[in-house]
């Protein structure tokens, strides 16, 4: 290993690194490491000229590995990693090492200091290449098929487009009928079209595919395995029958529930006071004059934002921060289907914020054109909803007459109730779906991988993932669609070698390391040379090291980082510049 | 207390008229574009709002309709189409029948059918009065005097007068009630009221808050001529009538003879204006025309060119045809009156100069709050 060639090269980035980090004197002083046979610095280590000029330097000096100090491996990790195998070393042979966020940016005012911390960062860069073994992917065979865990309009969209690529298709559904929440909504924005006619399409369409499985009133109660290769097990709802199944991908599309205002929440429960999905129930059977309760409903008022943009108090610790996005379009469409029975009906919406945002920006025009007026109430003082003497009174701070108090009258009152996250323990639990602070399930990255979750191939789409419209709920099921298509499709995945590794010699199974491990069935008690051992699945294995430090007989390693590369490293760090 | 609104007012103001109400969305452009808004603040875009809303106290307590003179300018601005300037119209119209306690003024705007009606009973009421109590009819030569006796004449005149001020007043005195309560707290002193009555005269004779309105000062010309010839029209039938009613021929530049020529042709130049406009819909505020608007300018121009038929009869010595057309003159000119001053638009010359002038007086009281108490004391 002492034998090994490093090169380092340090990158200027414009000014960004040299502009407060004595770029020179770092080079000189690492020139001098042991094992470094070349050091060079780079205006712009990432362009392409500069890569040119790396990958002939590591060709000339025969090089075994390298240190590239610049920018944070977030940004340039894959970019020289992808140079260092054009170069034809392996591409685990690559150190990054960050003296921009950790030096040059962190440090302005300390240019000497700033310059010494880079000298002992790349040191540490070298001295992890100089242990380094060259490592392969984990490449792992995937089987064909995919698991779509409900049947809403997300889902059923996403099993007919893995259908359409030739993937067989497991559709899970737990209701007795498939569709969700849209058959209870009649006609929908932005184009009128009944919820449950798209239902039904979708369903004639799934009924002609050979290579879709539907399932319904059934539940995913096991999920083993790992991405490419998982094994679940599908179970009627009555506990009858159990189905194990191999898929290499799961789509998860379990949607929403509406928001429940609670008791007395804005008047709701007494007569007359509905959330929108109650008054979308009541709509259709209307014809010539709204009533309600055998009443002819003269005057609508809709409260916006309940359930939504909560704001955090005593009553309620844990508000909903979020906007539910479909309900300002919602509500003003539902106006315009009431203006449609009764274009003498008086409706006032009491909004926060108007959000029709898009195309639906045309809703809230022809609303107005239909007859209803909207009042902005401030976000501080919200409607009150009364009953003196039995009659409907909203009271409300109407902003545009400087926020003095006004009554309207109502016959019903109409709370415009935004989306939840859909109770679902048992699944989550199977699935170890992550969730997010407002308690939808959670993405990786919200713009660049806005479908992909921590637990690789499993994908969330639609309402489950947060508040959706039907057509972002089906972009984004399309989207996990392609997400999971790719990787089936290609018919392998290539995981990193970056995980843990058990030494089954030191190993005597005390399962500290299982305890530790946040991935389920990563960590596995197994028989081997007449012993219990632990055994980390390496498809499993995340490689965050957190099993590392509990074992008590330094069993667990990390491969690329090892035990050895970490203590050199720290040698490296803490030795004296001179 | 908490104001309870009423839903569906918009609808009500509808049918007097007016721009699309509810398509407003309250941007404000229309009020940034107003010249006349510029003081009071907040018009024409509140009014919509009150409408809207359903807030008819509010409404019945502005002022601001008044204070527009529908240059057009906000509905030209609206974003929406909305058309501002049309709902400031019938916010005019709607204010007009709130504060006629008769009732009648809203049902005059509100139906055809009634407006007409009424205006054909008084006309035919009027004919019948002269076919009862006309004098004798000499057809010799013209003796108007002899048929329709001055003094009898004017004492119809008084008692009509005595009426319409009345009704004026007292639909006045309901609309400074509202208006005067809507400010509420801060307390008027008598002597306010008094002290700022030329206001009113100054408003009333001049229209000057037109002046402010952009573009073309045609319209307040027009308008000018319109208020002028009117009045001048109104002092000589009604306080002048004995000077300007006689049978002896007064030379060319005799007063009355001048002053009637100078209101005759003011009054059909502009109604003759005024409808062609109508007729063509050329710009935008007179896209709009509601029956009222036709039956006042139709009134006016028909009132005007029968009283120039009558001079000239009486011109050329014509008895007969002198004494019919001054019936006819008079079966127009008396409805319009009756009709028009207290439930119609004739009412605005009143309405508006009152307005400036509660406006004045409030901006007084404003002004005199704002002194400290030990100052207004
Ligand atoms: C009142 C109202 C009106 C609306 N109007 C419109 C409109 O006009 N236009 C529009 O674009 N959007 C509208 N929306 C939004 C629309 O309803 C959603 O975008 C859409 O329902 C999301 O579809 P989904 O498939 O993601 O979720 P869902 O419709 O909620 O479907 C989820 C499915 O998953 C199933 N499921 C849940 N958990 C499990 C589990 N553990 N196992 C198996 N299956 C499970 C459920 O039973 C359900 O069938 C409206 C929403 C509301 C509340
Ligand atoms: S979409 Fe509208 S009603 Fe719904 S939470 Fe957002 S702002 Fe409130
Ligand atoms: S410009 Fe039009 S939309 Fe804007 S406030 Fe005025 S009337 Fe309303
Ligand atoms: S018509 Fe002219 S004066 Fe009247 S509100 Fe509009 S801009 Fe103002």
């Amino acid at each position: 290993m002492i034998g090994k060639r490093i090169g380092a090269f340090l990158c200027h980035c414009g000014g960004n690194i040299s502009d407060y980090v004595d770029e020179e004197k770092v080079r000189a002083a690492v020139e001098k490491e042991s094992g470094v046979a070349v050091a060079k610095t780079f205006l712009f280590a990432c362009s392409e000229a500069s890569q040119e000029e790396m990958i002939r330097t590591i060709r000339e000096e025969k090089l075994d590995g390298i240190v590239i100090a610049s920018c944070s491996p977030k940004l340039h990790l894959d970019t020289f990693r992808a140079m260092a195998r054009r170069s034809g070393i392996n591409r685990y042979m690559y150190t990054q090492v960050n003296v921009r966020e950790q030096c040059s940016w962190a440090h302005r005012h300390e240019r000497e200091e700033a310059t010494e911390k880079a000298i002992r960062l790349v040191r540490a860069g070298v001295a992890h290449s100089r242990l380094g073994v060259p490592l392969t992917d984990l490449r792992i065979e995937t089987t064909p098929a995919a698991l779509v865990v409900g049947a809403g309009v997300a889902g059923m969209r996403a099993a007919l487009a893995l259908s359409d690529m030739g993937i067989a298709v497991y559709l899970v559904e737990q209701a007795a009928r498939v569709g969700g929440r849209v058959p209870a909504w009649g006609k929908m924005f932005p184009n009128d079209r009944e919820g449950a006619e798209i239902v039904d399409t979708l369903l004639q369409a799934i009924r002609r595919r050979e290579n879709i499985t539907l399932f319904t009133g059934a539940e995913v109660v096991e999920k083993r395995g790992s991405v490419g290769d998982f094994s679940v097990k599908v179970r009627a709802a009555d506990g009858t029958e159990e189905i194990a199944l191999r898929v290499g991908a799961i789509v998860v599309a379990t949607g929403f529930d509406p928001y429940l205002p609670a008791a007395g929440e804005f008047g709701y429960g007494a007569p007359g006071v509905v959330t929108l999905p109650e008054f979308r129930e009541l709509l259709p059977a209307a014809e010539g004059k709204l009533r309600y309760r055998d009443r002819e409903v003269r005057n609508i008022v809709y409260i916006y934002c309940v359930g939504s943009r909560q704001a955090a108090a005593k009553e309620n610790p844990r508000p909903n921060l979020y906007c539910s996005r479909y309900c300002c379009t919602a509500a003003v469409h539902t106006a315009l289907l009431a203006a449609g029975v009764d274009a003498g009906v008086n409706q006032y919406h009491l909004y926060r914020d108007m959000r029709t945002y898009g195309k639906n920006e045309i809703l809230f025009e022809e609303a107005g054109r239909k007859g209803s007026v909207f009042l902005r109430y401030p976000d501080d003082a919200p409607p009150v909803v009364e009953r003196p003497g039995g009659e409907l009174l909203v009271r409300v701070r109407d902003v545009l007459l400087g926020g003095e108090e006004i009554g309207i009258p109502a016959d019903l009152v109409v709370l415009v109730t935004g989306m939840a996250p859909r109770e679902n323990a048992n699944l989550v639990n199977v699935l170890k779906l992550p969730v997010g602070a407002g308690g939808f399930f959670n993405e990786i990255h919200p713009k660049l991988r806005p479908v992909e979750t921590m637990i690789d191939g499993v994908f969330i789409s639609g309402a489950a993932q947060g508040p959706k419209t039907l057509a972002e709920s089906v972009a984004s099921s399309l989207a996990a669609v392609s997400k999971g298509a790719a990787l089936l499709l290609k018919g392998y995945v290539d995981l990193s070698p970056l995980v843990a590794k058990v030494d089954t010699e030191a190993c005597a199974w005390c399962g500290e390391c299982g305890n530790a491990c946040p991935y389920d069935g990563a960590v596995e008690r197994v028989r081997q040379g007449g012993k219990e051992v632990a055994y980390v699945h390496p498809a499993l294995c995340k490689g965050c090291g957190g099993c590392v430090p509990v074992c008590p007989a330094e069993a667990v390693g990390l491969e690329g980082y090892t035990n050895d590369q970490v203590k050199a490293m720290i040698d490296a760090l803490v030795r004296e510049i001179v | 207390m908490t104001y309870r609104v009423e839903p569906g007012l918009h609808r009500d103001v509808a049918k007097f008229g007016g721009g699309d109400v509810t398509t407003c969305m309250n941007c404000g452009t229309c009020t940034a574009t107003c010249p006349q808004s510029a003081e009071t603040g907040g018009f024409p875009r509140r009014i919509i709002h009150l409408l809207q809303v359903g807030h008819r106290e509010k409404l019945a307590g502005s002022l601001e309709p008044w204070l527009c003179y529908y240059c057009g300018d906000c509905s030209e601005s609206c974003p929406r189409d909305a058309n501002p300037g049309e709902t400031m119209m019938a916010a005019r119209r709607y204010l007009t029948g709130m504060y006629d306690w008769t009732g009648l003024g809203k049902r005059f705007y509100v139906s055809t059918w009634w407006e007409i009606g009424a205006i054909a009973a008084v006309g035919l009421f009027t004919v019948g009065l002269f076919a009862l109590f006309h004098g004798p009819v000499v057809t010799g030569r013209v003796e108007l005097n002899t048929f329709a006796p001055v003094k009898w004449v004017e004492i119809g005149d008084w008692i009509m007068g005595g009426v319409l001020a009345f009704l004026l007043l007292s639909n006045g005195w309901r609309m400074s009630r509202w208006v005067m309560g809507a400010g509420k707290g801060v307390d008027v002193p008598f002597s306010l009221y008094l002290r700022k009555l030329p206001a009113f005269f100054a408003h009333f004779a001049t229209q000057k808050r037109w002046r402010e309105c952009e573009g073309p000062k045609t319209r307040w010309l027009k308008h000018f001529l319109l208020v002028t010839g009117y009045l001048t029209m109104m002092m000589l039938v009604i306080v002048g009538l004995r000077w300007f009613q006689t049978d002896e021929i007064v030379p060319f530049y005799h007063p009355t003879r001048l002053l009637g020529y100078y209101a005759a042709a003011a009054l059909l130049y502009v109604t003759g204006d005024f409808l062609l406009g109508r007729l063509r819909r050329k710009d935008g505020i007179h896209k709009h025309s509601e029956p009222t608007d036709w039956v006042f300018l139709v009134l006016l121009g028909l009132a005007a060119l029968t009283g120039i038929l009558v001079h000239a009869f009486r011109l050329l010595g014509l008895p007969l045809a002198t004494y019919s057309t001054y019936v006819a003159h008079m079966a127009i000119v008396v409805p319009m009156l009756v009709v028009e001053v207290p439930f119609g638009k004739w009412g605005h010359m009143f309405y508006r100069p009152f307005a400036a002038y509660l406006a004045a007086v409030k901006q007084g009281a404003a002004e005199a709050a704002s002194l400290g108490p030990s100052r207004a004391a």
